[in-house]
């Protein structure tokens, strides 16, 4: 199979996940239409089915340990941040939740994601199981969420104040880095199930000969996207953190005591 | 006690109370202002011997083939001087400067830590002593300032010059982190009234983002000593390839900790920078958000970038690729600062000073050496130029044209307040232009150099075509770099003897210093103009048109809890240096070896001990209780029990280093000795550490001091204590546990 023929047959066309998306835009759109910023509601839809209906996600199904990163980054980092930003500003969770948004517990979501789905029997686990694979879809869509909670909050009074939030991501970001490097550093089969892909499709000898990916570089990309552009996503959220710093009028800053 | 006595006699070196003890007087000075201006004094001296150790490198390369020095002494002086420049020179200007302007610029009374500041700065004569004493035991370092393995390995180096090296090293890098401990607490909880974090002089609070890059970056520095030292000393194997150890491990250590070091090394460059052109374009900085906003980024990128450093050791395509990328991205904050400056001048009523002309000077040097940069980032650019000149004159524009120039930019700006003299603008402006013409002259060439082919860290060149005349110039400029040096020290002299008085704000400047007396009284102030913006000398010299207010006032920082703050900060640098010895252990020990490993210890045993540690976190929080509700009897105990439990830890680990020493297992057995002896060895040394301070804790609560106000020594205490039993959480994890995983 060549790349154009994979590019165009690897869509794995998922008729729940489209009815899902479907009805979750068409829902913010009717139930936010005031208050929503929409465009980022429909951005995050939009990451969700690139990372679950794309060739990344045939990819990252058993194939390329890189490509199930970028599809864990997705979900975990950017899906949840969009989604976020996308509700509207009146909106707050209900108090059944409310334990999740303590800072600790946000961190503790955002970190842990990553270091407890890369525990390699998990890791295999989730690459291969459709049962898995759904659970760890959902939980890192959440705790993704969770994460951001802190960050994004709808509501000011509910987000970290600004010099709080640098802390709390860079801290993240460091964690994050760490597994990164350890990763990349790490001898190949971090994630034992991409050492021996069962090629369902027959794409395996495009992946290794055509496009380079051998296994030992596989798990190297995989490692430096999570060190590299993954703390490029946290550096961009501290930033807007500063510009959030230096913006807020006095009286706003007054009342949380900065 | 002595303020008023100084302002009358600018420049005394010893006011009336100091005349009383006036041989200890500066020995034992705990002011920052004292301390700052012997950091200065430190640097200036070494500024001269890393200077003559230059010049003897240019002299021995003026001529091809020549035979001037020797090519072990050529090593030696060549590593001494980039050394020298580093650790000895930059970071004790620097230092120096922040330790006498800084807790002016926030109207603050001293350093948060006096003490601990003097210490920090004796760590710097030390340093310098250890280093320069390996000239006495065999000859010092010839490694290389960055002293790759295993070139710096026993086999290689037999002399102990490295181990000077190492342990000069690490007793500066310990100092470092004092100081910049010291600059987070002072800037956090040391604040004027109305003084907020929003208002901060860029100085300041460039400064302040800088600490947090110093207090994370020099303990991966510190802990690749360490490792080096152990092997040297005790024949591990961290970085010998013969016993199973990485050469390129220590390179990845030490440019993660390099590559921060140069922005260690900027970006209080930058801070200068920023204070003085405003003042001289008469202008505020054009978008302050923006200079510090970049700050930030920069310091935060600084950490992910290290591997450019390293594309000629062959990484791979791989890691060359994100490296590259990563490395591209950091000029867009530096660039940033560069369109801000700029930016300050256009329009601005411009005063050629001797400082300004030093910052407009750095700006064209720095603008140079960011493009060379750049081109080090495009991978096979890289590997073309990377040991050629090329890069030699590539990181001297950084370092001297833009760091070094605005040294001196700061020196001409705020020597009238350190001294309360003027310094000769005259001689001031010869000593610029003879050091903008050296400088370029020294340095534009060698670009050419290493594009024409010239390898760095030879002693010496064949006669190609060009080389010979080049080098020649570059010599020349050396030369009148060095009679720039002799003037500036010929002002600094001349105007301590007999300079014209400054008083208070000679520049009509800006910020809070200014508002002192120059030199400023013990207590640097006697009364603080009200602070509404980031220019309040302005708004008091301009009420009709002030500048618009930032933020709303604070009466008080938040945060004034110094010790916790100051333990928070020690203990995150303590984590970037478990980090890096966790980091090594799973990498060294990603495959087993042969040899013992993880099988040989007791999983059990350990376990139990741990226990204990844990255990002694718990009943430490309950000594924190029991001391709120003024439960005396019960705070003794639970603390007695918190010793008691660490003892019973350490005991257990003595136990285990004794089965296995029985066992002929030491830390030169194999790579899985070494990780662990290292690993668990630095963590029981720190609960040692732990321990004096709790006994120490137990005195004062035997005494009854806890009671009186004193309680914040338990709670800081515990932090550390808290955090050493975490970090044994995840010792234990990696090592006895994760093996089993396998």
């Amino acid at each position: 199979m060549t790349t154009e023929q994979f590019l165009i047959s690897g869509w794995t066309w998922n008729p729940l996940l489209l009815v899902a998306s479907v009805a979750a835009l068409a829902g913010s759109r009717l139930a936010f239409r005031q208050a929503g910023r929409f465009r980022y509601f429909a951005a995050s839809v939009g990451v969700i089915l690139l990372a679950l209906i794309s060739p990344l996600h045939t990819l990252a199904n058993g194939y390329l340990f890189s490509a199930h990163m970028a599809q864990h980054i997705l979900l975990l980092l950017v899906a949840p941040a969009l989604a976020l930003l996308g509700l509207p500003a009146s909106f707050s969770v209900s108090r059944l939740f409310r334990f999740l948004t303590y800072p600790i517990v946000g961190w503790i979501s955002g970190v842990g994601a990553m270091w407890f789905w890369h525990v390699p029997s998990l890791c295999s686990a989730a690459a291969i199981s459709p049962t898995m694979f759904t659970v760890q879809t959902i939980s890192l869509l959440s705790l993704g969420s969770a994460f951001w909670w802190q960050v994004l909050a709808p509501r000011e009074e509910h987000r970290l104040p600004p010099l709080a939030a640098i802390v709390y991501l860079f801290t993240a970001c460091t964690a994050c880095s760490a597994l990164g490097i350890i990763i990349t550093f790490a001898p190949a089969g971090v994630c034992p199930i991409f050492m021996q892909p069962v090629d369902r499709l027959g794409i395996l000898p495009m992946l290794r000969e055509d496009w380079g990916m051998t296994m030992p570089r596989d798990q190297q990309i995989g490692g430096l996207l999570m060190w590299v552009p993954m703390c490029l996503i946290y550096v961009t959220a501290i930033l807007a953190q500063l510009t959030r710093w230096y913006a807020v009028p006095a009286p706003a800053l007054a009342e949380k005591g900065r | 006690m002595n303020g008023p006595a100084l302002t009358t006699a600018p420049g005394a070196i010893l006011t009336a109370g100091d005349r009383a003890h006036h041989r200890i007087a500066w020995i034992s000075t705990v002011d920052h202002k004292r301390i700052g201006i012997l950091y200065l004094l430190t640097g200036l001296f070494f500024f001269v011997v890393g200077g003559v150790e230059a010049l003897f490198i240019r002299l021995q390369l003026a001529v091809p083939n020549n035979t001037l020095l020797r090519p072990d002494t050529y090593n030696q002086l060549f590593t001494m001087h980039g050394t020298t420049m580093i650790f000895l020179v930059a970071m004790p200007l620097l230092f120096g400067l922040a330790n006498y302007i800084l807790p002016l610029q926030i109207g603050a009374r001293d350093m948060a830590f006096p003490r601990l500041n003097a210490f920090s700065f004796w760590m710097v004569p030390l340093g310098g002593i250890l280093l320069h004493f390996s000239m006495l035991d065999g000859g010092a370092p010839a490694v290389g300032w960055f002293a790759y393995a295993p070139l710096s390995e026993t086999p290689y180096s037999s002399q102990p010059g490295v181990d000077y090296w190492a342990l000069a090293l690490l007793v500066l890098g310990i100092g470092s982190v004092g100081t910049s401990i010291n600059i987070i607490v002072t800037v956090l909880c040391l604040r004027a009234p109305g003084m907020t974090l929003r208002r901060l002089p860029l100085y300041t609070w460039i400064n302040f983002v800088n600490s947090f890059l110093v207090i994370i970056a020099l303990p991966v520095l510190n802990a690749g000593l360490a490792m080096l030292l152990i092997d040297r000393r005790l024949h591990a194997h961290f970085f010998l390839p013969s016993g199973g150890g990485s050469p390129i491990m220590w390179q990845h250590i030490f440019w993660a900790f390099g590559h921060p070091e140069v922005y260690i090394l900027a970006l209080p460059a930058f801070g200068i920078v920023s204070e003085i052109i405003p003042v001289f374009s008469r202008k505020p900085i054009f978008g302050y958000e923006f200079v510090a906003g970049s700050t930030v980024a920069i310091a935060i990128l600084s950490f992910g970038v290290w591997g450019h450093h390293m594309f000629t050791v062959g990484l791979g395509h791989t890691m060359d690729l994100f490296f590259a990328a990563a490395s591209l991205l950091i000029a867009i904050p530096t660039g940033v600062k560069v369109l801000n400056w700029s930016t300050t001048l256009v329009g601005g009523r411009i005063r050629l000073s001797t400082a300004m002309l030093f910052c407009l000077a750095f700006l064209v040097h720095f603008l140079c050496g960011g493009l060379t940069g750049v081109t080090h980032a495009v991978v096979p650019l890289d590997w073309q130029t990377k040991n050629s000149y090329y890069l030699v004159a590539h990181f001297h524009f950084v370092a001297v044209g833009a760091i070094v120039f605005a040294i001196l930019a700061g020196v001409y700006y705020w020597f009238p307040k350190i001294s309360g003299r003027m310094l000769s603008e005259r001689i001031g402006k010869w000593t610029f232009w003879l050091m903008v013409i050296g400088f370029n002259l020294t340095f534009i060439v060698q670009h050419f150099l290493g594009l024409a082919g010239m390898p760095r860290r030879v002693y010496t060149y064949p006669d190609l075509p060009g080389w010979g005349w080049m080098n020649m110039i570059s010599t020349i400029g050396a030369f009148f770099m060095a009679a720039a040096a002799l003037l500036l020290v010929w002002n600094l002299l001349v105007t301590l003897w007999r300079g014209p008085a400054a008083g208070n704000n000679p520049w009509n400047a800006w910020t809070l210093e200014w508002a002192s007396t120059s030199p400023p009284p013990h207590e640097n102030f006697h009364e603080l103009p009200p602070i509404h913006s980031r220019r309040p000398l302005w708004d008091d010299a301009n009420p009709d048109h002030p500048d618009p207010v930032v933020g709303g006032d604070e009466v008080v920082s938040p945060v004034t809890e110094k010790c916790k703050v100051g333990i928070l900060a020690f203990i995150a640098s303590e984590s970037a240096f478990f980090g890096v010895l966790i980091l090594a252990f799973l990498y060294f020990n990603a495959t087993p070896g042969s040899g013992p490993g993880p099988k040989d210890l007791n999983l059990v045993k350990t376990g139990m001990f741990s226990l204990c540690l844990f255990a002694s976190s718990f009943t430490l929080w309950r000594t924190e209780i029991s001391q709120q509700r003024n439960h005396r009897r019960a705070m003794l105990g639970w603390l007695g029990a918190t010793i008691l439990l660490g003892g019973i830890f350490i005991v257990g680990q003595g136990l285990e280093y004794g089965g296995l020493l029985r066992g002929g297992v030491n830390i030169s057995t194999n790579l899985f000795a070494t990780t662990f002896f290292t690993l668990t060895g630095f963590h029981g040394l720190h609960v040692c550490l732990g321990l004096v301070a709790l006994l120490v804790v137990l005195g004062l609560a035997l005494a009854g001091d806890l009671d009186a106000g004193r309680s914040v020594v338990l709670e800081v205490v515990g932090l550390y204590w808290h955090f050493v039993d975490v970090v044994w959480v995840l010792v234990f994890t990696v090592v006895y546990i994760f093996p089993l995983l396998r």
